[in-house]
């Protein structure tokens, strides 16, 4: 495979809260390559969101990065000075968040917010840069974009939002494309549309695209390969097909049991996964997930597990992946 | 079994601000129709899922059953007695409770846990010796630790929160309990906690649900029959099993086809649905349906389709159903 676009390395981040830190991210590694689209599962309170920050460039003031490095195309993000950082955000790597109400702003027409992202696209003529904008409204289907553009975000129902925040995220061809929940704010026929859409840019489109969300079936529909996260951190990652077919990490394995959309007949009494997740002020120190894992023993409670290689693209963090 | 709740041609309006111009033109309709002519039985001991997305009116029906809202057309019949005046429903919120759909909004951030459990007690004027057992009796019922009477709402975890919901709810035995979308916002591992609690305690105490929510996959395993709302009015009618398995309405069809599976090999080529959910103001000509629908015909954009019965479980309103 080719060199990957986006490389994550050993990445900590925890937020200082005071008298001690929440580790929110745990040695984190993640590859992500040109023309693919990859996955990040995880219930609340795993450091998905905070993986997706930290790719954008934009965390919480309080946040302290432990260790580890982004590598974008080669060169670590946290080692350029803080204006080259800002160039990166929004040319090379954009984003898409959770909800589209609050993405653009409300007094402004679309049409101005969408010429002013392409700020820095140079020898662009305004009337050049409308033109652009349009015709990436029509390409992410809305109707009638010429209107659209001379519209109010409240004015646009939420899935016209949504496609209106991908056309934005869009605008200046980044590399990597990180959709932060693209679809939890959405009905489920909007949510269908949206991922059909995700869908269809990813074959006109050459750069990366990273989907953080917690609906196990979004990342069904959409990615090729996933990571799945617990308690800050990656557990298991391989391909689609694999991670949901033949899981390794019991942690993975019972989240899928959980999703009642797995069964088709009527189950009155629903899978669960006891218990709760660790302290992220100490984070155990073992298996994070041992407290709650029906394989766990005294070497999964005390020492921390190993990189399990499965195949050449499954790995698992586990001493029992091997088995 | 006997019929617990009957809702008959129920209609809700909800008076839109007139402006200056509406004055000057007479005639105008100056009402929006949030709910349509509802016409449902919920039987004793039975859970009925209301399902439908942001809009069709779910919400209102819920609150319009409670009396928390003024119907304008319709009568509800609630164990036997007519509701119509104030009394008649404050009396029915004894032996009917909701679960609003945000739980931790519902707890007032002021008062502990033990004391949101009396609160109902107190609103109804019923006495109980020893308040400090029965809150801890409550929390007992639901599955929580009994110290939690001394905590505040913000100390709590998102599931806990909606397991006091539950305890609130139940705390004056009802006998019908209206959960407005008890799952949204947790983990799918949690999800199926607060689920099974709730099925558990049915059988325990005899209730009867009505599931409010737009989570399908979870409706499909608590529910005993489902009814399937768009724009304020009723679509389909059936025993959950048979709805899934055969759905009549178009609507209902693509509702359940746009769900996204979380199985990577049962990715769907194509859209189900097309378009958006149009607004109640302009509400389609004929059938509400029409703009969206694959089968439409002239009839369904000048005639509003009635609820009929197909067989003697299964209620449908579609003129062209394909049975």
């Amino acid at each position: 495979m080719s060199e990957a676009i986006l490389r994550i390395e050993n990445l900590s981040i925890g937020y200082d809260a005071g008298i001690c830190q929440i580790h929110a991210l745990r040695s984190a590694t993640l590859e992500a390559h040109a023309g693919e689209v990859i996955g990040i599962v995880g219930e609340s309170g795993c450091g998905k969101s905070t993986l997706a920050a930290a790719i954008i460039n934009l965390l919480a003031p309080n946040a302290i990065i432990n260790s580890g490095s982004i590598y974008y195309q080669g060169t670590d993000i946290f080692s350029l000075n803080k204006d080259a950082q800002r160039k990166l955000r929004g040319q090379d790597i954009a984003m898409v968040f959770q909800d589209p109400m609050t993405t653009f702003n409300p007094v402004l027409t679309l049409g101005d917010q969408l010429i002013d992202f392409q700020q820095h696209l140079e020898g662009v003529s305004i009337s050049e840069k409308r033109i652009r904008a349009t015709n990436l409204l029509a390409r992410v289907g809305i109707p009638d974009p010429s209107l659209c553009m001379k519209r109010f975000p409240h004015e646009l129902s939420g899935g016209m939002r949504q496609r209106a925040s991908i056309a934005a995220a869009l605008l200046m061809q980044p590399n990597v494309l990180v959709a932060d929940e693209p679809t939890t704010a959405l009905d489920v026929t909007m949510e269908a549309q949206i991922i059909h859409l995700l869908r269809e840019l990813r074959s006109d489109y050459q750069g990366a695209i990273i989907v953080v969300t917690h609906h196990l079936g979004v990342v069904a529909e959409l990615c090729d390969r996933v990571y799945v996260m617990y308690a800050g951190q990656v557990v298991e990652q391989g391909l689609v097909d694999d991670i949901y077919h033949a899981p390794k990490h019991p942690y993975t394995s019972a989240l899928i049991a959980c999703d009642p959309a797995h069964f088709e007949e009527h189950t009155p009494i629903l899978p669960t996964i006891a218990g709760r997740l660790p302290d992220l002020m100490n984070p155990p120190q073992g298996c994070s997930f041992a407290a709650r894992c029906v394989l766990a023993n005294e070497l999964c409670r005390t020492t921390v597990p190993p990189w399990v290689k499965i195949s050449q693209t499954q790995s698992a963090l586990c001493h029992k992946a091997s088995q | 079994m006997t019929a617990l709740l009957e809702i008959n041609g129920l209609s809700v309006r909800f008076p839109i601000s007139s402006g200056l111009r509406d004055m000057f033109i007479p005639g105008r309709d100056k009402h929006i129709n949030v709910l349509d002519d509802i016409s449902l039985v919920l039987k004793a001991g039975e859970t009925l899922g209301l399902v439908g997305e942001s809009g069709s009116g779910k919400t209102t029906l819920a609150r319009a059953l409670l009396g928390l809202l003024p119907i304008s057309a319709g009568t509800i019949r609630f164990d036997g007695h007519a509701l119509k005046s104030k009394q008649s429903f404050k009396a029915v919120r004894k032996s009917s409770a909701m679960m609003f759909q945000d739980a931790v909004a519902c707890l007032s951030p002021r008062m502990t846990i033990g004391a949101l459990l009396i609160e109902p007690f107190i609103i109804h004027g019923i006495a109980i010796a020893d308040r400090q057992a029965k809150a801890q009796e409550l929390l007992n019922r639901v599955g929580l630790a009994a110290d939690l009477a001394n905590r505040y709402p913000h100390e709590l975890s998102g599931g806990q929160a909606r397991r006091v919901g539950v305890a609130r709810a139940l705390a004056l035995n009802p006998k019908l309990v209206i959960a407005d979308e008890p799952t949204a916002g947790l983990d799918v591992s949690v999800q199926g906690e607060i689920l099974n609690l709730m099925t558990e305690l049915k059988t325990q105490l005899g209730l009867s649900y009505m599931i409010i929510t737009h989570n399908l996959a979870m409706v499909r395993h608590v529910s005993d029959r489902i009814a399937v709302m768009y724009l304020g009015r009723l679509v389909e009618v059936g025993p959950t099993r048979d709805v899934f398995k055969q759905p009549l309405h178009p609507y209902a069809k693509s509702l359940i086809a746009s769900e996204p599976q979380p199985d990577p090999r049962k990715r769907r080529a194509d859209l189900a649905i097309k378009g958006e959910i149009p607004s109640v103001l302009n509400r389609p000509k004929g059938c509400e349906f029409n703009t969206r629908c694959a089968i439409a015909r002239d009839r369904c954009r000048n005639e509003a389709p009635k609820l009929r019965a197909i067989s003697s479980t299964r209620f449908v309103s579609c003129h062209f159903t394909e049975t």
